[in-house]
């Protein structure tokens, strides 16, 4: 568990991100490092609620799951990526080029996939 | 209210200010007004409300607060009238009051104000106005026979205390036309004519009522009619106006979706607005799965970002082995493509966000 809250603490470090976190499709925070004013289980329970029901409509319409979601919004951004059974969530400011973030999180989400697998 | 309590609330009031000014959001707005709405400081509420709203205009939260705000400030002008109609009455003030009852849909204390007021001052052909609008109100939003029957009662006897009172005039001669009583109404509309010559909305709404076939005067059975079929029998004069901006907006974005669909990679492409939408590219029919996905994403992606405080989604990008599902969203228009792998989605975005803006724009350009 150690390893993946360490992937998502140095992943935290990159330019723009507000904070990460993985948590489970259920909406259960498993490890988050998150700038103050965000409240992990929050995040969580909203994170559940987005990859799962985008989930089920693209499953009622005989799509494959959504692997990656991004989400820019007025004021923030947000990187969903399909782990397993869970989720990473990345939250990045309103500046931030989430395209120069991706190579820390495809970095972080293998490390995550090692780090679980070894589990 | 007990001191050391009275004292909490105005350090959490303190502390909200402060967060409201360091970090605006429309969460910060709403929590400082329900404090100064609980605290009956509704001027407050409004102006916080207003002040929010100037930052986040498309915020619902902060719309609600403001229509509390005011509905709060109505309430306690309505105290104030009744006293001033306790120590002294007058036309004046009943009118006033009369309004705001309105405002605020309080039928069963306007009913009762205006038969006082009818009582105290039987000349005064205001109230059976106030009264009249308040049932005409209720007639077009319900399409009821019996609150049209009775508005126009009440405009019919407005008319005859005060035969030079426009208003009345011309809510009797629209509603007549509406529900087919032409030829009546047009003898009011002749009559708002000879009291103001030179009004061209007036003259304009002639013309149009001159067009429209009259269904006769017994204005009961008329009313029935159009209970019985949900609709009235003729468009207003600004509904029967042709509208060249929707028909252009229509054009621009049924252009610009053209454009998506033929860009390299782009499978299926969508505009949807309310409950209608336009397509491009291999969608079979309305009930393509493509349509239901885009919708309850783009919702979902809303909701996500309102409650994490991070304004509105205004671009998604869905991935999977499918590819790429990228929607676009501004207010209540929304524009959607439907990417194989590997498309440039930057480029297909910028192009959904120009149909989103035009259509926008048009929508704007027609309020």
């Amino acid at each position: 568990m150690s390893k993946i809250q360490d992937a998502i603490t140095e992943l935290r470090h990159a330019p723009g991100v507000r904070g990460a976190a993985v948590v489970t499709s259920d909406g259960l925070v498993a490890a988050a490092s998150l700038s103050t004013g965000l409240d992990p289980d929050v995040i969580a329970g909203l994170a559940s609620y987005l990859m799962m029901t985008t989930n089920r409509s693209l499953s009622e319409g005989h799509y494959p799951a959504c692997t990656r979601l991004l989400l820019n919004a007025t004021h923030g951004k947000a990187v969903f990526v399909s782990l397993d059974d869970s989720y990473l969530i990345v939250l990045f400011d309103q500046f931030a080029e989430v395209a120069q973030a991706d190579r820390e999180v495809d970095e972080t989400v293998a490390r995550i996939r090692r780090a679980s697998r070894l589990a | 209210m007990h001191l050391i309590q009275r004292m909490k609330i105005w350090k959490e009031l303190r502390r909200l200010e402060q967060r409201a000014k360091e970090q605006p959001s429309p969460s910060t707005f709403v929590d400082l007004g329900q404090v100064y709405i609980n605290l009956d400081l509704h001027d407050k509420a409004e102006s916080m409300a207003e002040d929010g709203l100037a930052l986040f205009p498309k915020s619902i939260e902060l719309r609600q607060l403001l229509d509390c705000a005011r509905r709060g400030l109505r309430n306690r002008r309505v105290q104030d009238l009744r006293a001033r109609l306790t120590r002294s009455p007058n036309p004046k003030v009943y009118r006033e009051l009369a309004t705001i009852l309105v405002d605020l849909g309080d039928n069963g204390a306007l009913q009762a104000l205006c038969q006082e007021w009818s009582l105290r001052f039987p000349d005064d052909a205001g109230c059976w106005l106030v009264l009249g609008q308040a049932r005409l109100t209720s007639f077009y939003r319900d399409l009821a026979a019996r609150e049209g029957h009775e508005a126009v009662e009440c405009l019919r006897r407005a008319v005859t205390m005060d035969p030079a009172d426009q208003q009345a005039r011309r809510l009797l001669g629209e509603v007549l036309y509406r529900v087919g009583a032409v030829q009546e109404a047009q003898q009011h509309i002749e009559a708002l004519r000879q009291l103001d010559p030179a009004d061209q909305e007036v003259e304009a709404l002639l013309s149009h009522v001159a067009r429209l076939p009259d269904r006769g005067t017994d204005v009961d059975a008329l009313f029935d009619d159009v209970e019985t079929h949900g609709s009235l029998l003729h468009p207003s004069l600004h509904a029967a106006a042709p509208a060249p901006t929707a028909d252009r907006t229509l054009g621009s974005v049924r252009e610009g979706l053209g454009h998506v669909a033929q860009l390299d990679g782009v499978e299926k492409a969508t505009f949807i607005r309310g409950s209608k939408a336009l397509v491009k590219g291999a969608i079979r029919d309305g009930r393509d799965p493509f349509l239901r996905i885009v919708r309850v994403t783009a919702k979902a992606a809303h909701r996500f970002s309102r409650r994490l405080d991070i304004g509105s989604a205004s671009k998604t990008v869905v991935e999977g082995e499918f590819g790429r599902i990228c929607i676009c969203v501004y207010g209540e228009a929304l524009a959607a493509a439907q990417c194989r792998p590997g498309t440039d989605t930057e480029s297909v975005l910028a192009e959904l966000q120009e149909i989103v803006a035009g259509a926008l724009h048009g929508a704007e350009e027609q309020a």
